[in-house]
């Protein structure tokens, strides 16, 4: 079968796609698909380490239903403030919004 | 998967093969989309590529014996949050115009940073030969084990996390709502 190692490569790569995207991306939407990137990566490692470690009532598979629900509150949240920011200043983009910078 | 390995068995095609094939295909065919996502210049294709690395993943948790979870990747990220993102990506203007990243710099900064990133997560694991198992290995954990913890021993993080998605819902709705003039 196939090995744990390659699961968390997988996971290790798309992790740090994720990360390059967020480092570059100036929209602030695509920031946030960039943060879906990375949970998935860690939800793909959570449920390697649940299949393939000792977790005899599915610790890993529930920690990973706990950051899907956390996921999904965080990316209707982040959404809304995008929405609002841009009602406000016209522009999604991350360096022309300087709202709080003093 | 088992109704999978046990088709296979019976037109006598080699299991391991296939399955191994299948994976790779698709991990390959995740990391492809993700860094389209990464990539691309036009914020929607990006949001519609996001559905497809979503759907991707689901496949890579039905190699991990995890059904219960590839079905809720697909109703919750797929379902909810792409189409959610793609509601944004319309009620935000001008979605053509600037959303790449811009200059070379700053792109090849955060391409070192990221590949240093990948470089010792890939030390790290490969430094681990041999993970501790318990649970002899491909032992699948059905959906009523899963429920029956979530009630029993996780009753407490459930109701939390409950909670957690009622105030984002609140949340939600107090900042989008349009303000009175």
């Amino acid at each position: 079968m196939i090995p744990e190692s390659h699961f968390l490569m997988l996971g290790a790569a798309l992790f740090s796609i994720g990360v390059f995207g967020v480092f570059t991306r100036r929209n602030a939407i695509g920031i946030l698909m960039s943060i879906e990137l990375i949970l998935n990566a860690a939800n793909i490692n959570l449920i390697t380490f649940s299949k393939f470690s000792a977790s005899p009532d599915g610790l890993g598979q529930i920690f990973a239903l706990f950051v899907i629900a956390i996921a999904a509150a965080s990316a209707v949240v982040g959404l809304c403030l995008v929405i609002s920011i841009y009602r406000n200043s016209k522009t999604i983009l991350v360096n022309k919004i300087n709202l709080m910078k003093w | 998967m088992n109704g999978l390995i046990q088709l296979l068995n019976s037109h006598g095609i080699p299991q391991d093969f296939v399955i191994k094939a299948a994976f790779y295909f698709i991990a390959t065919l995740t990391l492809v989309f993700a860094l389209f996502v990464v990539l691309s210049r036009h914020i929607f294709r990006a949001a519609v590529y996001l559905a497809v690395v979503l759907t991707c993943i689901a496949c890579v948790y039905l190699f991990l014996d995890a059904e219960f979870l590839a079905v809720v990747q697909v109703l919750i990220y797929v379902g909810a949050i792409v189409v959610l993102f793609i509601f944004t990506v319309m009620l935000t203007a001008d979605i053509d115009s600037g959303t790449f990243a811009g200059t070379l710099r700053r792109m090849s900064v955060a391409a070192v940073a990221s590949l240093a990133i990948f470089f010792i997560l890939f030390k790290v694991i490969n430094m681990v030969t041999a993970w501790k198992t318990a649970v002899p290995a491909g032992v699948s954990i059905n959906l009523s084990q899963l429920g029956k913890s979530l009630m029993t021993g996780y009753a407490l993080p459930f109701e939390v996390i409950s909670l957690v998605s009622l105030a984002a819902l609140v949340g939600a709705l107090v900042i989008g709502k349009a303000e009175k003039r």
